[in-house]
């Protein structure tokens, strides 16, 4: 008789997971993950950059990254906002004291660029202070090298 | 009459049910589609401004990139240049620099030599393990 009624307790409690929450769950996630989530606008380009065995993951945090796009003309392009090259350093310098001294620069050149760009780039970055640069890059395979 | 009870039989409610099937498709066609733009590239350290440092010829191995691709090393005081090719560089760096540790690497680039060709060499250096590197342009 004890058992017995030990048993029928027991299968009061549901054995199913409830479904009718799942989707809750589920939805709540789906917020979660939209509101967290935060694009960095940046407008599509068609541009290749140049490939390097060399390269590597930045080690910065994503917020203290600064996107320099350096056009084939040499127009300038800071988070998407064009400007002139001689007036890059007054720009990046107070981004650079904002970010307590961290910020990393990637530059973002079409692997046709010509240097000279390149070169007045880096010369305004100098002058700002920001001294830590990346060359944006892809991983060239090693299979090529291993031919060689 | 007939007409009336087939209406009926269709349920008025949304079937809860399935609602969590479509969240978790949803969730998981956001999961695969997104993608992160990775931040990658090859890192240098710029000189600070106005800090020009002296440094011995003895102690410098040149490295002028041409329009063309083709580097021109020089080392040091010697007057003899030899044009390579890029991806000889990890090779040549690593020879000079056992016989010289305190060697520096200034890569001069051509106006219009095209990026890709300054990166070349970089990569080279970099994966010789070069710290001390000089970017500069031909003037």
């Amino acid at each position: 008789m004890i058992s017995a009624g030990g048993l029928k307790r027991k299968s009061k409690a549901a054995s199913e997971i409830p479904s009718s929450s799942l989707a809750d769950m589920a939805f709540l996630l789906l917020i979660f993950f939209m509101v967290t989530t935060t694009f960095r606008k940046e407008q599509s380009r068609n541009w290749e950059p140049p490939e390097a065995q060399a390269t590597k993951k930045l080690d910065a945090k994503r917020r203290d990254i600064l996107h320099v796009y350096v056009e084939q003309n040499g127009n300038i392009y800071i988070n998407d906002l064009l400007v002139p090259p001689e007036q890059v350093s007054a720009v990046v310098a107070p981004i650079y004291e904002e970010s307590d001294r961290r910020l990393v620069v990637s530059l973002r050149a079409d692997r046709d660029v010509p240097y000279v760009h390149i070169d007045g780039v880096q010369k305004e970055l100098q002058e700002a202070g920001a001294v830590r640069v990346a060359f944006y890059t892809n991983l060239e395979q090693r299979v090529a090298r291993a031919v060689r | 009459m007939a007409f009336m009870r087939k209406k009926n039989r269709v349920s008025g409610e949304i079937p809860t049910s399935a609602m969590a099937d479509i969240a978790f498709l949803l969730l998981i066609f956001f999961l695969v589609t997104t993608v992160f733009d990775e931040e990658k590239g090859l890192q240098v350290v710029l000189p600070e401004a106005q800090s020009e440092v002296e440094v011995s010829q003895r102690n410098v191995l040149h490295l002028t990139v041409r329009p063309d691709g083709i580097v021109e090393v020089k080392r040091g005081e010697s007057p003899q240049i030899q044009p390579v090719q890029a991806n000889q560089i990890e090779a040549i760096w690593r020879s000079e620099v056992a016989n010289n540790p305190n060697l520096i690497a200034a890569v001069k680039t051509h106006p219009d030599a095209a990026h890709r060709h300054m990166i070349a060499v970089l990569d080279q250096l970099q994966l010789a393990n070069a710290d001390r590197i000089s970017l500069q342009m031909v003037e």
